[in-house]
């Protein structure tokens, strides 16, 4: 089976399914593992897109991915077990860098994580959920907490 | 530390592009209007990357593996914005557009 690249490989598309309301998330539940490749036309392509400066991206002599690039795959991780509605607003999120992500190679990564609450505040509908990024060989590259809002 | 950002539609789609983001809220203006919004809007992520080249800037290679970055996204920034971004000396993020805050949050390192 080929490796997803794209991050719109690794998504449910919004509007593509019924998608899931509020009232289906369930807090503890465990999302599907993910499996995708970052590649160095990603992290090219990535930079360009948020006018980063790639010249500062370098550690010990290799060039190195800004580790915010994880920030395109994060919904896809929890979109696979919970497909979006349309109009989903992303609230905050919380990312720790815990290894680097090198960028002259492409890097597999195994992306998974849990609903870990689901609050109403001011009327609104909120689902937060964690998640971890590991190298496919296990080294973990990053934890993401992350809290959207849900319309309905 | 502080860099200054315009956002455009084109600037959205393009992150859209990358994101593989197809939610018409950042897309649609006349949907956005009717949600309440002022425009399309720009992604939060797309908002919070700005901070990072400061933040790699100011702390260097312990970014890297050491590296937190919390982002709260407040406000919505829409096409014809500037951006102000800015890295404060302990580590406090300020984004704002016409003076008002639209993303605040911190990058820190944390060793444990």
């Amino acid at each position: 089976m080929s490796v997803m690249i794209r991050p719109s490989d690794v998504k449910i598309r919004e509007g593509a399914t019924p998608g899931t309301p509020y009232a289906a998330f369930t807090v503890g539940q465990k999302l599907k593992p993910v499996r995708f490749m970052i590649t160095p036309e990603i992290v090219d392509e990535y930079a360009r897109a948020v006018e980063a400066d790639l010249s500062l991206y370098r550690l010990d002599g290799r060039p190195v991915a800004p580790p915010n690039v994880l920030f395109v795959y994060m919904t896809g991780v929890v979109y696979r077990t919970y497909p979006p509605i349309q109009g989903i607003v992303m609230i905050e999120a919380d990312f720790r860098w815990r290894h680097p992500i090198y960028a002259d190679e492409s890097t597999e990564i195994v992306a998974s994580g849990e609903i870990v609450d689901k609050f109403e505040k001011r009327g609104r509908r909120y689902i937060r959920w964690r998640g971890d990024f590991h190298r496919a060989d296990g080294v973990l590259l990053s934890s993401l907490i992350n809290t959207f809002h849900v319309p309905e | 530390m502080q860099q200054t950002f315009d956002m455009t539609q084109e600037k959205i789609d393009r992150y859209g592009d990358i994101n593989g983001d197809y939610d018409i809220i950042h897309y649609d203006h006349d949907y956005a209007v009717q949600r309440g919004f002022r425009g399309t809007l720009a992604h939060g992520p797309h908002l919070s990357a700005f901070t990072c080249d400061l933040a790699l800037k100011k702390y260097g290679a312990d970014w890297f593996r050491h590296g937190r970055l919390r982002t709260k996204w407040i406000a919505p920034v829409c096409p014809g914005d500037d951006l102000v971004v800015e890295l404060a000396g302990d580590g406090t993020i300020t984004e704002t557009v016409n003076g008002a805050p639209v993303v605040v949050g911190s990058a820190t390192i944390e060793k444990d």
